[in-house]
């Protein structure tokens, strides 16, 4: 039998301390031998594939041990190299609830690209509507995959398109370049950064259709955008170039009359990184303007409902033919769970009768207030209740988060558009608005939405009456990741 | 139009901020040859920025010869490659088709501006009494050495077995054999020269590394294991030639021709040759060197890889391609 000395038995009694929990004879309270630990380092070799050709369990030395254990160690951790050198050169991919689809390139090429979602399913109802009826239908109302990601730390880029309605369209289609937190050039096509709703995401609204504001506000379109954030993010801007678009619709793919639109918006929220009381409370300034020539959709506006029903439009004959511009005040306020959004819109557009020569700047305005309370005690934000505390589940306690919100707003149309540049007795003066709502989230990703607006309009009927109020019940069963 | 000249401006504004940078070269090299490049960078660095005033930022990866070279053909963009041997750059040239054909003739010797040779470091004393290559096959003598299939250098170790074996035997089915019974004492086949001197000198494994002169010339100067080492140089050795080449369409994408190539011919300078003899390895061109510094290079007779195997071409393709020697002579276990 051979002897261990004493440095070369302290690493062989590692070996056979962790051999040992595996072993059901080495019960023994003897110290082992040698050549016990000869063939129980063998049998750890074969299941390693790393058996010596001259291994020998008979006439092993404890510095032939020796030297095989460090042979194993060697190899492990050669292994352990050859992984980390692997793990760095192959990509990941990623699956989750919150974050969906992504596929990360290695560290060295920085790349990322991520797959998103969101389909909304909507049930829309009208009551009281016997003079100016509306259809109750189940709508397809967005049906929206997001390819997403960056391409190395200079370019972002964003591609949205939309397959709900009769033909695909694209929503998002820009690039990012971005040189720096503070300055990133967008290229392509994206929401106009004028109305604080219409500048919310699309899975993140209070209430299932935009508020009378959205309808003087611009809504997509295609330009050159600089953006960026200052001090802690606390201050951020955008300012951009756009073909120009008509109050509360997606510009065209092509700029119409060759003049296009500036936008610009401010927002600041000073307190963002305090932890105080008013850290959730945000406000800015945003205005658009360009010249705007022609008629039609594309150049003069038709503003809806929140039950999405038109109530005004100008008469066929006038055209756009100047300055449009618009300025918008806006702010949030978002505490725990209480949240309160609140914005005013002034859209000035000159307009013209050709045949008359008759023109005018008309002036139309739109404000509205939106307050929630999330009745589960988590916290409201502008992107909504991001994720529940206790998700619904069949048969357990989690119910979800429940948030009731309030709107009301109103849309006033400059006087001086009657009756020359539109008709009376078929279009409103003023739409005044209020509705309640129900936001049922089961799942971060998951969300029930039922809705009753009511709609008050001054005018828009003949011999000077008023159309009848409009009252819509919508619900929204809602899918996003 | 207005509007277009505010938007050039703001373009113009951002891209300001994006232009402006420091010129950088990056030199894919082999295992052991990082403390030498650590210093050609830094004194050509200096020398560049002195005759030009351009700074130049030069990195360096090392890894198994084998391994860089097909980093290289997969898309790592080298400016320039100091390799193992010119069978790494040929593969560079013929599958990445980033380099001419005929870039060995573009720079003197070869494109080798340095040389080394193989040699064995044993522990001190030298207790398995190894004095050749047949030493290396009796059995209980553990032999380190990287995998040829990735290091270059561990090609070199095989060609110079190759060739002593060949003169010694004068048979090629002992040859083989002999080759066979020497991978067969090798426990831990690593992937680089460099990780080959880890597992002897560092962990202690085997009792004998085949190993570049350079590096074993190194692992004996080191601080940590100055006096546990000896050098012994075989009757028959192989003259290693790393070459060196600039990647021409890496080098044109980046703007870097100019200085990639200076930088290789600032190896072949006085000053680079004296940095390769303080590095260990053998100069091209002793002569700009003082004769006192290659004192530390005993002579070695030595076979060449164009007279021992018809050049590396050949020699690749009969040991180390898929299906050639060294896969009849290895089989991972």
């Amino acid at each position: 039998m051979t002897r261990l000395t004493p440095s070369r038995s302290r690493r062989l009694a590692g070996l056979a301390l962790a051999m040992a929990a595996s072993t059901a004879h080495a019960q023994s309270s003897q110290p082992p031998t040698v050549e016990e630990l000869a063939r129980r380092l063998q049998a750890i070799e074969q299941r390693l594939g790393t058996v010596p050709t001259d291994a020998s369990t008979d006439a092993a030395t404890a510095s032939d041990l020796d030297q095989r254990l460090r042979v194993i160690e060697r190899k492990l951790e050669l292994q352990a190299e050859e992984a980390t050198a692997k793990a760095a050169s192959t990509p990941t991919v990623t699956l989750s609830a919150a974050k969906g689809l992504s596929v990360k390139s290695p560290p060295a090429d920085d790349v990322e690209v991520k797959f998103r979602g969101l389909v909304q399913g909507d049930g829309r109802f009208f009551s009281g509507d016997e003079q100016n009826p509306q259809n109750d239908t189940f709508l397809l109302r967005r049906v929206e995959p997001t390819i997403e990601g960056s391409w190395g730390t200079l370019v972002g880029f964003r591609l949205t398109a939309q397959f709900a309605g009769d033909s695909a369209t694209i929503n998002d289609a820009y690039v990012d370049l971005k040189f720096d937190p503070r300055a990133t050039l967008r290229i392509g096509k994206t929401k106009v950064p004028v109305g604080l709703e219409r500048l919310q995401s699309s899975s993140s609204l209070a209430m299932v259709e935009l508020g009378l504001p959205g309808e003087l506000a611009p809504g997509r379109d295609i330009g050159v955008q600089l953006q960026g954030e200052f001090a802690g993010s606390t201050v951020n801007y955008a300012v951009g170039a756009y073909n120009g678009a008509a109050d509360g619709r997606d510009g065209v793919t092509v700029n119409p009359d060759e003049d296009f639109e500036i936008a610009a918006r401010v927002f600041v929220e000073p307190w963002r990184n305090a932890g105080n009381a008013f850290s959730g409370l945000g406000f800015g300034i945003a205005g658009s303007s360009g010249d705007k020539h022609g008629s039609g959709n594309n150049f003069l506006p038709r503003y809806r409902t929140p039950g999405q029903v038109t109530f005004f439009n100008y008469r066929n004959a006038v055209v756009a033919d100047g300055e449009h511009s618009r300025w918008s005040p806006q702010a949030y306020y978002y505490r725990n769970a209480f949240g309160l959004l609140a914005e005013y819109i002034s859209s000035e557009q000159e307009v013209l009768l050709p045949d008359s020569g008759a023109r005018d700047a008309l002036d139309h305005r739109a404000w509205q207030l939106a307050a929630g309370w999330v009745l589960t005690g988590e916290d409201a934000s502008y992107k909504g209740v991001v994720k529940p505390n206790q998700p619904f589940t069949l048969g357990s306690a989690g119910w979800g988060a429940l948030e009731l919100v309030a709107r009301y707003g109103k849309l006033d149309i400059d006087d001086d558009a009657f009756p020359r540049f539109a008709d009376p007795a078929a279009v409103a003066t003023e739409a005044s608005s209020w509705g309640l709502g129900l936001n049922w989230y089961l799942t971060g990703n998951f969300k029930l939405v039922a809705n009753y607006t009511q709609t008050q309009f001054e005018g828009g009927a003949a011999a000077g009456a008023d159309r009848e109020d409009e009252k819509a019940f919508f619900t929204r069963a809602q899918f996003s990741f | 139009m207005k509007t277009s000249a505010i938007l050039l401006g703001l373009t113009l504004l951002v891209a300001g901020n994006a232009v402006a940078k420091d010129v950088e070269l990056l030199n894919v090299s082999y295992d052991p040859t990082r403390e030498l490049y650590a210093e050609v960078n830094e004194k050509f660095a200096a020398q560049w920025k002195q005759q030009t005033g351009e700074t130049l930022k030069i990195r360096a990866s090392h890894g198994g010869s084998g391994k860089q070279a097909r980093s290289v053909i997969d898309g790592l963009e080298a400016d320039v490659v100091t390799l193992a041997l010119a069978a790494d750059i040929d593969a560079i040239a013929s599958n990445g088709k980033l380099l001419p054909a005929d870039w060995q003739t573009r720079l003197p010797h070869n494109s080798a501006p340095y040389t080394s040779t193989i040699v064995f470091l044993v522990r001190k004393g030298n207790p398995k009494q190894i004095r050749d290559w047949d030493d290396l096959v009796k059995p209980g003598v553990d032999v380190i050495t990287p995998n040829p299939k990735t290091s270059g250098g561990a090609r070199w170790n095989y060609l110079a077995a190759w060739a002593w074996a060949s003169v010694h035997y004068r048979e090629g089915g002992k040859v083989v054999d002999f080759l066979t019974r020497l991978f067969k004492n090798v426990p831990v086949l690593d992937t680089g020269a460099r990780g080959s001197t880890t597992t002897f000198v560092e962990r202690g494994i085997g009792d004998v590394l085949i190993a570049w002169e350079n590096e074993a010339l190194l692992a004996q100067a080191e601080p940590s294991s100055r006096g546990k080492f000896e050098i012994v140089v075989p009757s028959l050795s192989i003259k290693a030639e790393p070459p060196v080449a600039w990647v021409d369409k890496n080098v044109a994408k980046h703007g870097t021709r100019k200085q990639a190539e200076a930088y290789l011919r600032f190896l072949y300078s006085p000053e680079g040759q004296r940095l390769a003899a303080k590095h260990f390895y053998r100069p091209a061109e002793p002569d700009k060197v003082p004769a006192a510094e290659l004192a530390r290079f005993p002579q070695v007779k030595q076979v060449t890889i164009d007279n021992a195997f018809g050049g590396w071409k050949k020699a690749q393709a009969e040991h180390f391609a898929d299906g050639g020697f060294f896969d009849k002579i290895y089989q991972p276990k």
